[in-house]
């Protein structure tokens, strides 16, 4: 991972680029790089809706900063804008109508950056950094949610400094998801946490966690109706667990699954166990695609139980991912995550976005 | 029980002498443990079909199937699911079944009666039975929580060779057994017939061995006693020394993974459940148990030794990886905080709150570089330096680190979070670099 590889030299410019053509590891999967990438690590990104014309990507990064590209047809990408914080971003999400981009960061507030004025206010105010950020749209009300490090889960109507609502976890936040009516909340110490948000938003249940280790993201995948039953839970043992709210059987219904892990079986060498960093549901097949620290990214079919497929390994982690609207776009994060310490930090390494075509990719496997 | 054409028992899988609730359970354990290639983990659907494969694609041998107890290591056989089960390993195992149930009752008419091989007649009558229901539940645990399982091992050649297959089965007969009584009136007598066998064959080993022959002989005799369809075709049991010291290694490390304590109480349950695929922990795309067991039961203990530390365990959770066999490790530091709170106590992130002056700082790496001599005596602004990246769109910020080793350790946390203006000087130059930082 700490191969700087010898083609530093590739071009950023503005014309995208359809996949370098180096051949050191740091796209092996020869996936169209995103231009101007961020200069830190890429903590989080976000497609936007449906509801605008085209797809925008943006990337939230540890150098403070908000990037927003438009991703053209052709596989371009071209910077569109940008919007700093004083601290590391580490949530983005998109209003509904896509006018609006709210990003969290670590310096305690939240922002809401109005993309057609290209100005960015304050919405939001922590104790403690703000890890997640996520817009609800309810029938009778619209607001922000944000989880932060004070433990704390505000609800924000973007016009008040002032939250609509607070409400008090038993832990840091470290991850969350909104698919409305529900919102899942993952804390330290392994907490679990699903709401409610109809009528106002309301804790609906605390769970025991499926899984033995630190949680590190989570995402919420929907039923045939369209309406979200369940989660996707990820943590830092190369692990991900299934989970029904409400199963006909959760005995045989919810699972768990090993993933991002190094060798295979019956070799000598100890199996290297890397963290999950992050997960998507592709929003049409309802497939999902998960990303580590062991720079590789695996889409899966957590109907048939079955893996996709892997990709090569990259060589530096990848820390983030998502889907465009439509499912054709998939985008992953290469940067370094921390996961092996202080050490390996290398500020001269380049951080990368990478855009793949996930159309055929995701396709349900038919159950044997 | 569900349904009845089951072959009149649980699903279980040939080579492992495993339980499954479902047949296709079991086809899906057979397919990630016993039909999987070692060299490309593809999974086929038969041991020939396995061999086929490594003999094509990979140009290597395979002699016997992975993961399968001795004696049933036969690649050749074509079995899937429950289908292709020799005859004679499918009555064995009903006469296994059906023994561990005898053996309970049998270990009650012991206690009284040592005479009782004649007896078997007898403890086909639902009396008898429900009798031994009672008392073999403990009659099982006992056995089953003293190394007695070695020796039945240690007991081969002989009939009790079978009864291996039964450790197996017997954590999931007590449960059966409860439900039995009221239950199906085709089953218990099987049942109980499997309760009776165990008893006697646990506690003394070495000297139940002859005893079982004798026992063993009646037993033949026994099954039209059991009138249920399951005990019907029961020849002699075939007394295949099926050693199976291994049975009990899938069982109990998946049952580590259910609960940590060894009671065999905790592990029959989980046992039992096991053969289920124990919901929430189990990992279904199969993959192996053994890192299963090793890395959940290290789960309850937390990361561990990360390649840039040394096997340390210094964790603020639970233990650490317990990794025997150094089977797996944790790529993850050791503090058990998210790795976002660990880069953030970089004193390089540490800008928070901005002040107008400090975000001034922000935009000063630029600066800095014309700073650089007078920042030789200014150390302490360095963290504020630190920002290279932020305003630098695509400005080289690698120009910043260059600072840093000069001023100080890099991103050692050593240097507190000092106000970057510490100096006159740089502050003049900062205000100018705001600009870039407002821009967007």
């Amino acid at each position: 991972m700490s191969l700087f590889g010898a083609a530093s030299g590739f071009g950023t410019g503005g014309t995208g680029v359809f996949g370098s053509t180096t051949t050191d590891s740091h796209n092996p999967m020869k996936d169209v790089e995103v231009t101007s990438p961020p200069d830190d690590s890429i903590s989080c990104m976000a497609f936007s809706p449906p509801t605008m014309p085209g797809n925008f990507l943006i990337a939230g990064s540890w150098a403070n900063d908000v990037r927003c590209w438009e991703v053209q047809d052709n596989g371009q990408t071209v910077p569109k804008a940008q919007q700093m914080h004083t601290g590391p971003v580490l949530g983005v999400c998109w209003s509904d109508d896509g006018s609006k981009v709210f990003t969290a960061s670590c310096d305690k507030t939240a922002k809401m950056w109005d993309l057609n004025s290209n100005q960015a206010m304050q919405i939001a105010q922590h104790d403690g950094p703000i890890k997640s950020i996520h817009w609800i749209k309810a029938p009778n009300y619209s607001c922000v949610m944000t989880g932060s490090w004070d433990k704390t889960l505000k609800f924000w109507d973007t016009r008040s400094p002032n939250p609509m609502m607070s409400l008090q976890m038993p832990e840091r936040c470290y991850c969350a998801d909104v698919v409305y009516p529900m919102a899942v909340v993952a804390t330290a110490e392994r907490g679990l946490i699903v709401y409610q948000l109809e009528n106002q938003p309301s804790e609906f249940r605390r769970i025991d966690s499926p899984l033995k280790h630190q949680h590190r993201c989570v995402a919420i995948f929907k039923d045939k109706q369209n309406k979200p039953t369940g989660f996707a839970l990820g943590s830092i043992e190369g692990r991900v667990a299934i989970h029904y709210i409400n199963p006909p059987n959760p005995a045989k219904d919810n699972f768990t699954f090993k993933c991002h892990r190094s060798n295979g079986t019956n070799t000598t060498t100890p199996q290297d166990i890397y963290a999950v960093n992050a997960i998507s549901f592709h929003p049409v097949h309802g497939t999902l695609a998960t990303v580590g620290s062991d720079g590789r990214f695996s889409f899966w079919d957590k109907d048939a139980r079955t893996k996709l497929k892997t990709s090569e390994q990259l060589d530096q982690p990848i820390t983030a991912c998502c889907f465009n609207h439509n499912g054709n776009i998939f985008a992953y994060a290469s940067s370094y995550d921390w996961s092996k310490g202080h050490e390996y930090y290398n500020p001269q390494k380049k951080n990368y976005i990478f855009l793949r075509n996930a159309a055929e990719e995701l396709k349900p496997r038919n159950k044997k | 029980m569900g349904r009845k054409k089951k072959k009149q028992m649980k699903p279980w899988c040939w080579y492992c002498n495993r339980d499954f609730d479902d047949e296709k359970i079991l086809i899906q354990h057979q397919k990630a443990k016993h039909f999987k290639c070692h060299i490309c983990h593809k999974k086929l659907y038969t041991g020939p079909g396995l061999a086929i494969h490594c003999m094509q694609v990979h140009k290597e041998t395979i002699d016997s199937v992975p993961n399968a107890i001795p004696g049933r290591t036969d690649i050749e056989l074509e079995i899937y699911g429950m289908e292709g089960i020799p005859e004679k390993d499918m009555q064995e195992r009903r006469r296994t079944l059906e023994q561990k149930s005898q053996e309970s009752q049998k270990k009650k008419s012991n206690n009284q009666d040592d005479s009782d091989d004649d007896d078997d007649d007898d403890e086909a009558g639902p009396s008898v039975q429900h009798v031994a229901a009672v008392q073999p539940q403990a009659g099982y645990v006992a056995p089953m929580t003293q190394p007695g399982m070695p020796p039945v091992a240690g007991v081969p050649g002989m009939p009790p060779a079978g009864y291996q297959g039964m450790p197996p089965m017997m954590p999931g007969v007590p449960p059966m057994m409860h439900g039995m009584p009221p239950a199906m009136p085709g089953m218990p007598p099987a049942m109980m017939q499997m309760g009776g066998m165990m008893p006697p064959m646990m506690p003394g080993m070495p000297g139940i061995p002859p005893g079982i022959p004798p026992h063993m002989a009646p037993r033949p005799g026994m099954p039209h006693i059991a009138p249920t369809p399951a005990a019907g075709p029961i020849p002699s049991r075939p007394a295949a020394p099926v050693v199976q010291p291994a049975v009990t290694k899938p069982l109990f490390p998946s049952a580590a993974q259910a609960q940590q304590n060894p009671s065999v109480a905790a592990a029959s349950n989980s046992l039992s459940t096991a053969a289920s695929s124990e919901p929430p922990k189990a990992t279904f795309p199969a993959y192996t148990q053994p890192s299963v067991s090793s890395s959940t039961s290290s789960s309850s203990n937390p990361s561990s030794s990360t390649v840039a530390k040394p096997p340390a365990t210094v964790t603020s959770k639970p233990a650490t990886l317990t990794t025997t066999s150094a089977t797996s490790k944790l790529i993850h530091p050791d503090e058990d905080i998210s790795l976002e709170e660990m880069k953030a106590q970089l004193p390089r992130y540490q800008r928070l709150i901005p002040r107008a002056g400090q975000a001034h700082a922000a935009a000063a790496p630029p600066v800095a570089a014309g700073i650089m001599p007078p920042q030789q005596g200014l150390p302490p602004q360095q963290p504020g330096m630190r920002h290279p990246m932020h305003g630098q769109y695509g400005a080289p910020p690698q120009g910043m680190p260059g600072y840093m080793p000069g001023g100080m350790p890099p991103y050692g946390q050593g240097p507190p979070m000092v106000p970057p203006y510490q100096g006159g000087p740089p502050m003049g130059m900062r205000p100018p670099v705001m600009s870039p930082a407002g821009r967007y």
